[in-house]
């Protein structure tokens, strides 16, 4: 479970101090499909960035599976996103010298997995992706929708609990979302893997379990569908 | 995640932008291919420069009496001759030797007059050991059936208007300190490539002399030659336990100035190089930090996804190393073709040609590298496109996961 209790981040800009999120508590519970909503700087991408261990909240607390990471030295962090969080990025961030396939054995070989573990899993993933045929091309060889499924395979390579995934198909058409999200919608559904979005995209809301809408850094709905 | 996987991201992300690459890549080559070449201009010019010395008077190993070196007085000959001579001929390690009569003096004509090092040999043996005769620009070397000839340097001719056949006339002192004049009649003109050496020596026969002071009764010097320059050492120790009252020096002994500048040419070589590639290394410095800057996100990535930040400074190594090994073996392979090809055909300097005579080094220079500098010169730039790497690495690690994704 993730759970946030009291979370403060504020930035500094010049000599203003601006609070991205403020005061939020959040429980998300295993197996969850919720999207983030709200306008743009109403602290979406912030509440991600710290619950995912890339942000250190200016106070408050991120609990995941009673494990207070907040307080993770840096290295302790990086190791605990590596084996629990997947990461989904708005603009794919696969990395261009790399096929599908070695983009998704990335994380695993980071995890220590053994050749033939990769080999298996990565097909395996490439498949519930539906790009089982792509896996030798390149990101530039890929369409949008293509690059951002095989970064929902690369974020799942590590067997999450958790993917923060930032406002995944803003780039995409409604063809490659819908996609897309079929994808992880099963997936939750079938792993049971929790999955957290920032979105201001009505399909992926419409989809969602759960919305949590934030305005100025602070939760002002939160609705169970 | 193991050492291969980052070997081989930072081996396609160094061509993801060929043409900077290609450019950091073609500067290394040309620099390490700069600095091989002027190493073996250097090298070359040293060693022609001993060659030379070595090969028309100084030879591998010189013997005197122990006094001669104070006052390179005549009396000061060779005891034993006879005896240190058996040993010469029996001993496996010499190639050959000569003997010879040394006087200072002053040569004489109707130009004038001048100084000089009169070295009394006889022909026959002094070619096996010296060089000169292949040097001769006029005339013959000691053919004539007369007694009194002499071989001059091509310098000492022309200060003092010397053709074949002139006479000049040496003064100098004899061993009862008494000044005794020789006639002499030019027979050749050598150009031995040391204009120094030109410039003060002269080859007369040594019956000429002993003929004309019948109270020097033995020679001042044996220069030998080695039939194993690694052997120099051991032969002269041996030679030396002969006899006490002799003194056996190797050419370094003697030409300390040639040795000293020898030793000092390879540290002063890779201190050269390390100039160089420090400067090169700005460039490298500088491209990596510019790939730094275009993958920020890509590296912010890596961060966000759980890559450490051991892994990722290797990377950012990785790239950096792999820059100058790509650009090692073009410098390496074009620098011994280059050299390979002068060291046969040779590089014409005879337009400086003067300076480099008084340098001791002939107008042709046949280029040659000890393979030792082509291995450590590479080593060099690795160690510094390692070092360089250093700086951009660690901008590399200080990248903001947050920042540089914009977002998660």
């Amino acid at each position: 479970m993730i759970e946030t209790q009291k979370l403060k981040k504020t930035y500094k800009q010049g000599s203003l101090k601006v609070k991205a999120v403020d005061n939020v508590n959040l429980k998300i519970s295993d197996g969850e499909f919720t999207a983030v909503v709200g306008p743009s700087g109403s602290g979406k991408t912030t509440l991600l960035n710290c619950v995912g261990g890339l942000d250190i909240p200016t106070s408050g607390k991120v609990i995941i599976d009673d494990e207070v990471i907040s307080s993770y030295s840096s290295d302790k962090m990086i190791k605990f996103r590596l084996n629990n969080i997947g990461f989904v990025f708005q603009a794919y961030n696969l990395i261009p010298v790399l096929t599908a396939k070695e983009n998704i054995e990335m994380v695993m070989l980071m995890q220590g997995y053994n050749k033939q573990e990769m080999d298996e899993r990565s097909i395996d993933l490439l498949n519930e992706v539906g790009m089982e045929n792509m896996s030798k091309r390149r990101p530039a060889e890929l369409s949008g929708g293509q690059q951002q499924r095989v970064a929902v395979a690369r974020a799942l390579a590590s067997k999450p609990k958790f993917i923060l995934a930032d406002e995944p198909t803003a780039n995409l058409d409604s063809k490659s979302t819908a996609k897309l999200l079929d994808i992880m919608s099963r997936l939750n559904k079938q792993e049971n893997i929790t999955f957290l979005f920032s979105t201001h995209d009505q399909r992926v809301i419409d989809r969602a379990r759960r919305v949590v809408t934030l305005e100025d850094g602070k939760i002002i709905k939160d609705i169970k569908k | 995640m193991n050492l291969i996987t980052l070997i081989k991201i930072g081996w396609r992300n160094i061509w993801r932008n060929k043409k900077r690459s290609l450019v950091v890549i073609l500067s290394i080559v040309l620099g390490l291919y700069g600095g091989l070449i002027i190493a073996s201009l250097m090298i070359t010019l040293n060693t022609q420069r001993m060659d030379t010395a070595i090969n028309t008077y100084l030879a591998d190993i010189q013997i005197h009496d122990k006094e001669y070196s104070k006052e390179y007085s005549l009396s000061d000959t060779i005891s034993n001759i006879q005896y240190l001579e058996e040993k010469l001929k029996t001993d496996p390690r010499i190639k050959s030797y000569s003997k010879r009569a040394v006087i200072n003096g002053m040569l004489s004509n109707s130009t004038g007059s001048y100084g000089v090092n009169v070295l009394g040999i006889d022909p026959e043996s002094e070619i096996k050991v010296t060089n000169v005769y292949s040097k001769l620009i006029e005339g013959d070397y000691f053919e004539s059936k007369r007694l009194n000839t002499m071989i001059v340097g091509e310098k000492l001719a022309n200060k003092l208007n010397l053709k074949l056949r002139s006479k000049v006339v040496i003064a100098f002192q004899d061993v009862n300190g008494d000044i005794t004049s020789l006639l002499f009649r030019v027979e050749g003109i050598f150009k031995s490539g040391n204009g120094m050496f030109d410039d003060y020596n002269v080859f007369v026969k040594n019956n000429s002399i002993f003929s004309n002071m019948p109270n020097l009764n033995s020679y001042h010097e044996i220069p030998i030659l080695t039939t194993d320059e690694n052997a120099t050492q051991s032969l002269k120790f041996d030679l030396q336990k002969i006899d006490n009252s002799l003194e056996v020096k190797s050419w370094d002994e003697i030409a300390v100035e040639l040795a000293y500048a020898n030793k000092m040419l390879s540290s002063f070589l890779y201190i050269f190089m390390l100039i160089v590639l420090s400067g090169l290394s700005f460039g490298i410095i500088n491209t990596m930090l510019m790939a730094i800057l275009e993958r920020k996100k890509e590296i912010g990535m890596l961060m966000s996804i759980g890559m450490t930040k051991i892994y990722i400074f290797l990377m950012i190594c990785f790239e950096t190393v792999f820059l100058s090994l790509v650009a090692i073996p073009f410098s390496l392979m074009i620098t011994y073709f280059t050299v390979d090809y002068f060291s046969v055909s040779g590089i014409d300097l005879s337009v400086v040609g003067s300076g480099l005579e008084n340098f001791g080094v002939g107008t042709i220079l046949y280029l040659k590298l000890p393979i030792e500098y082509y291995l450590n010169l590479s080593l060099l730039v690795i160690l510094i496109s390692s070092i360089s790497s250093i700086f951009p690495a660690i901008r590399a690690l200080k990248i903001n996961p947050v920042e540089a994704t914009k977002s998660i």
